[in-house]
């Protein structure tokens, strides 16, 4: 039994019929990159677990949902991760100012040997780019997610998003252009701050 | 490349989104144009806070826990599947060993059955008697001999081996007192008999010896 070389429809199939080492392989193949796009649009550790268990959720209750003629098994998963991204977003847009940064998803561990001063300020800038993303529209970013975080061309982004390339590139320029002020402005408010004193 | 080019695709550069050709152009126009080069060096910024970002979101994965959840729902939804599987198994079972059973008595009453008619086959008196008395058309000929018991009349159709046989010597003409047409000529004669006499006690049929009437002479 060759589980981890077979092809996602394969495993998906099987899977459907009770085989966890199928199904196990095919969540390990797209668990990741779906958790990180959840995580990157929502800001929320929490709610990108919970997108992602429902995602597979719904693969495991609903393969027939899968159409083989319309696209692999990844493109159908994004799809419905897309999907609950977005419901989510619409349904609470106010969750990212209650949250705790705690909660963010973003890794605490210092990835170098860094002094705790230099980690905390570089953790506190993580923290400001972040709530700079996740202020901006939904549509734009998910551009700017796809485009510069996830780092897709721009064809691979129109087919994830469901939209033309021409509207990938427009909402990409304009999520640049907000991203930019807001960034420009986190990073006066200190300089002001002190200024100020 | 104009200002508004640069804006569509100078801030690519450095990405594989970008040819070579158009980032030289497009750092060739910010070398030119100090509001597009501001707005590159700007960009620039951003880009290195949005890699911050990135670079600590890079290594994100789900919780194990939402693995675990999953295999549960998964062997959940395997369950039920199992239970129709294993329901479907049983019954087909214990209709194949219905069948069988069926088939095992249907086999042994056939065989019962040939027995039956391989016995009446070789004891032709009592499947005489059987057919007699079933159409009710009795043919009582005391004095013929067949070697096969004659069911009296009235009698019920016993076979020699519900009941006992007494090999009798009498008169011919006794067997006018068991109901039977009896010959004048020969009434005085003796004869031996073969008796066929019911569990109760009720004689059946009789069965007339081949050399009845010899011996019945002789003596």
């Amino acid at each position: 039994m060759k589980v981890p070389d077979e092809r996602d429809d394969v495993l998906l199939r099987r899977a459907a019929k009770g085989d966890e080492n199928a199904f196990t392989v095919l969540y390990q193949r797209h668990q990741a990159s779906l958790y990180r796009y959840a995580l990157r649009m929502t800001g929320s550790a929490w709610a990108a677990e919970e997108v992602v268990q429902d995602v597979f959720m719904t693969l495991i209750r609903q393969p027939k949902k899968y159409d083989a003629n319309k696209g692999e098994v990844g493109a159908f998963l994004f799809g419905i991760t897309r999907n609950r991204v977005m419901k989510h977003l619409d349904r609470l847009p106010r969750e990212l100012s209650l949250e705790l940064q705690s909660n963010s998803g973003v890794s605490k561990e210092p990835v170098d040997l860094l002094t705790p001063a230099v980690w905390a300020e570089r953790r506190e800038r993580v923290e400001q780019v972040r709530g700079a993303v996740l202020s901006l529209p939904a549509e734009f970013r998910e551009a700017v997610v796809l485009c510069e975080l996830e780092e897709l061309s721009y064809e691979e982004a129109a087919e994830r998003s469901g939209c033309p390339i021409g509207t990938i590139r427009s909402r990409l320029h304009r999520g640049r252009a907000l991203l930019m002020a807001r960034l420009e402005l986190l990073r006066d408010v200190p300089r002001r701050a002190t200024a100020g004193r | 490349m104009n200002c508004e080019e640069f804006q569509a695709f100078g801030l690519d550069a450095g990405t594989s989104r970008i040819k070579s050709a158009e980032e030289a152009a497009a750092a060739d126009h910010a070398g030119k144009c100090a509001k597009c080069a501001a707005l590159a060096e700007s960009w620039d910024a951003a880009r290195a806070e949005l890699s911050l970002f990135g670079d600590a979101t890079r290594n994100a994965e789900t919780p194990a826990r939402v693995q675990m959840r999953l295999l549960q729902e998964l062997r959940a939804q395997k369950r039920p599947v199992e239970i129709y599987r294993r329901g479907g198994m049983i019954a087909a079972w214990g209709l194949a060993a219905a069948a069988a059973i069926f088939g095992v008595v249907s086999w042994q009453n056939w065989r019962t059955e040939q027995h039956r008619l391989k016995a009446n086959k070789n004891n032709p008196a009592v499947s005489a008697v059987g057919a007699a008395s079933q159409s009710g058309d009795y043919v009582i000929v005391a004095d013929e001999d067949t070697g096969a018991f004659t069911p009296l009349p009235g009698a019920l159709p016993v076979t020699s081996d519900d009941g006992s046989i007494y090999q009798v010597r009498m008169q011919r003409a006794s067997l006018g007192a068991l109901g039977l047409p009896v010959n004048q000529d020969g009434a005085s004669d003796w004869i031996n008999v073969d008796l066929l006499v019911a569990d109760d006690g009720t004689p059946q049929g009789v069965r007339l010896h081949e050399d009845a009437t010899e011996s019945a002479t002789l003596q």
